[in-house]
């Protein structure tokens, strides 16, 4: 995740008042549990499987190889052949919960289904009726209408942080960040006892804090108003990342982009 | 017509995370058990800011300890940014290999000198000898081819025997590191096993002791729905059981919550051990590794050095070449003269093969330390970031139950209907942060 990314999640918000509206179309899963379902089951030993293959395979290329480069050559390697296998064996199988997903909350009258692990109190939980249909014969039968519109507002937070100006911002960090710890890693080396070695981590840490609190969290702060103002604009009670919402929802994405651009 | 869902989009990645076991554990909120109360609230959707309630937890300083430790030796170690990385390695290993060759072209000079000097004088004493006896002829000759045979064996012994060294050197490191991967393997498995082993007996304790609890609680609280059941309750007594009732929940809840706590530092402690243990072990097994690959050399440096020593200088058997016409005795007095030459030259031979011997072992022991150190170091840091990690979600995973158990009671009391943690922007939803976090400060008391 992104320096900014990150940082948004950690801000306490403030709330406007007055935009409250009726919450019972809210569903969660708990994807723990539908990874428990014998298809992701057996795909996952399949990865397991092909892992450990490709473990010894990687083990016998990195034997002697001392080269930082080649070593990054072959990691690289091995990464994507990893990533193309997970690809192969869970793509299908997501689908086929996408569907089932949809399917269950069309039934139940939910406009948005989220992940359990953001849902502290409340909602629907729809996990079991999921599990059912994926378990059952036969594919899932997808819904005939697209979900009601939604109180719950979403944005993909990876998509806001290619705006030039946040990439670049975040570039410059991550840049900084590389440099610091390398220097950081150099004092470690000459650190002769444990006292030293915390002073230099301390130190490597609040340099990193300030560099964030002057360069990326004015970014932040912006970028979380405009979210808020597009929110408010469209009537939605609350907006949660992307990578926190199963089905539904309304995507502002391309509102907030375009009021940060 | 059938439209396709329009979540496909948002929910691919968050489903992704399926596959790995990476959606963490739930974090225990069961809708079915709510009875939101009429509240000033009501039907509205709160939100809670998680890090700022997980920062104000009484448990948030093992969490920080824990973050910086796995900062620290993320610094230090592993992967890409290894301090000690496969180039610092090469660089140091490339440096004890100059000085190596360093040592053996001296030792390869010292001992042509030392040659030429024997030549010259067991030359001299011959032709003395062929001299005093009135034979000139051919005393210079077989002097120089004496010489000449000389260098010709020396030279290709030495390499032969260095070259040989070198390759099982090389072989034996390579063994050496593949049994260091293999037996760090095993000890984390071994530890990684302990450990689950003991969760898994504090989880079960855990488990028996909410039981426990339930039960004995299990007759008031009968009690208490008994009441609730009943239609003509007034509003005060409906809400007077109601509270009597979340007192009796939250009371098992702190008894259970806390002996998690307790639990959780006994885990770290012998998290602890086990990574003391595992470390200790390690080392002491990758230093008698070592012990034993640098004996084998030198076993094997022993044998090259009497190879080399017996071989190297003058031919050792066959004699001299005598020149047809000399007699018995004379043949006799140089073939002593030679004999006397070559015990010299090989006794002095000797003490410079045996000062690189010596320099090569102590370059072949700093070599592995070298290839130990790299293999310990990498290994452990992995492994021990690894284990905090684990550590690290386990009780974050506590702490966000206990924050979870506080936010919904006071989303009960509201009649809140539903709430989130992790909102990118609120809008119209109701921020529980600081009254959860007054609630969850109060459990320092």
């Amino acid at each position: 995740m992104t320096a900014l990314a990150t940082v948004a999640f950690a801000i306490a918000a403030f709330a406007p008042a007055g935009l409250a509206a009726d919450v019972t179309d809210i569903g969660y899963v708990d994807q723990a549990a539908l990874s428990s379902i014998p298809s992701f089951l057996s795909a996952n030993r399949q990865l397991a499987a092909y892992k450990a293959q490709l473990d010894r395979q990687f083990a016998r290329q990195l034997r002697g190889v001392r080269d930082a480069g080649t070593q990054a050559r072959i990691g690289q390697q091995y990464q994507n052949r990893l990533a193309q296998r997970q690809r192969d064996l869970f793509g299908p199988l997501f689908q086929r919960a996408q569907v089932a997903i949809a399917s269950v909350a069309s039934s139940k009258n939910l406009s948005v289904v989220v992940d359990k692990r953001i849902v502290v109190f409340g909602g629907q939980d729809v996990t079991g009726s999921v599990e059912q249909l994926l378990s059952g014969p036969g594919d899932p039968i997808p819904p005939v209408s697209s979900p009601p519109p939604s109180s719950v507002g979403y944005v993909d937070q990876a998509q806001i942080d290619t705006i030039p100006r946040l990439k670049a911002a975040n570039d410059d960090f991550q840049k900084f960040q590389a440099a610091q710890q390398q220097q950081a890693q150099t004092k470690l080396r000459q650190a002769k006892n444990d006292a030293e070695r915390q002073a230099v981590l301390k130190n490597y840490q609040a340099t990193l804090a300030d560099r964030q609190k002057q360069t990326i969290q004015p970014l932040v702060d912006q970028t979380r108003d405009a979210i808020a103002d597009v929110a408010k604009k469209k009537g939605l009670l609350l907006v949660i990342d992307r990578s926190n919402l199963i089905y539904g929802g309304t995507d502002i994405t391309s509102d907030v982009t375009t009021a940060l651009k | 017509m059938t439209s396709p869902p329009r979540s496909n989009k948002g929910g691919a990645a968050s489903l992704w995370v399926l596959a790995f076991g990476l959606a963490a554990c739930s974090h225990g909120t069961t809708s079915s058990e709510v009875t939101a109360t009429p509240g000033p609230d009501n039907g509205k959707v709160g939100y809670v800011n998680m890090d700022a309630l997980v920062k104000v937890h009484p448990l948030y300083p093992q969490l920080a300890h824990l973050d910086d430790d796995v900062a620290a030796l993320e610094l230090r170690s592993v992967g890409p940014q290894i301090a000690r990385s496969g180039a610092d390695i090469a660089r140091q290993e490339a440096q004890l290999q100059r000085e190596l060759d360093e040592a053996a072209d001296r030792t390869k000079r010292a001992l042509g000198d030392k040659q030429q000097e024997y030549a010259k004088q067991e030359q001299a004493a011959i032709a003395a000898a062929l001299g005093a006896a009135g034979s000139q002829n051919g005393s210079g000759s077989i002097a120089a081819s004496v010489a000449a045979q000389a260098r010709v064996q020396a030279q290709r012994v030495t390499a032969a025997s260095q070259a040989n060294v070198d390759t099982y050197r090389r072989q034996l490191v390579d063994q050496e590191r593949t049994a260091a991967a293999t037996l760090d393997r095993a000890l984390g498995e071994r530890a990684a096993r302990e450990y689950r082993a003991r969760a898994d007996e504090l989880a079960r304790k855990e488990s028996d002791y909410a039981l426990s609890l339930a039960s004995a609680d299990a007759a008031e609280r009968l009690s208490l729905r008994t009441k609730l059941s009943n239609l003509a309750l007034d509003d005060a007594t409906r809400a007077e059981v109601t509270k009597a009732l979340a007192a009796l929940d939250r009371k098992e809840a702190d008894a259970v919550g806390a002996m998690r706590n307790r639990d959780q530092a006994t885990l770290a402690a012998f998290q602890v051990t086990l990574h003391a243990r595992v470390r200790r072990e390690l080392a002491q097994q990758i230093g008698s590794l070592q012990k034993r690959t640098v004996a084998k050399i030198n076993v094997r440096q022993q044998q090259a050095q009497s190879q080399i020593v017996g071989q190297v200088g003058l031919p050792p058997t066959g004699g001299v070449a005598v020149p047809p016409g000399v007699g018995p005795g004379m043949r006799q007095k140089l073939e002593t003269l030679h004999a006397r030459f070559q015990h010299d030259f090989d006794r002095d031979a000797s003490q410079t093969v045996a000062q690189f011997q010596r320099t090569r072992a102590e370059l072949t022991r700093r070599f592995h330390a070298l290839a130990g150190a790299d293999a310990a170091d990498r290994s452990g840091a992995e492994r021990q970031i690894d284990a905090l990690q684990k550590q690290r979600g386990d009780l974050y995973g506590e702490m966000v139950a206990q924050i979870n158990r506080e936010v919904k009671v006071i989303a009960q009391k509201r009649g809140i209907g539903v709430v989130v943690s992790n909102v990118v922007a609120p809008a119209g939803g109701v921020d529980l942060t600081s009254e959860a976090q007054k609630d969850i400060e109060s459990l320092h008391e």
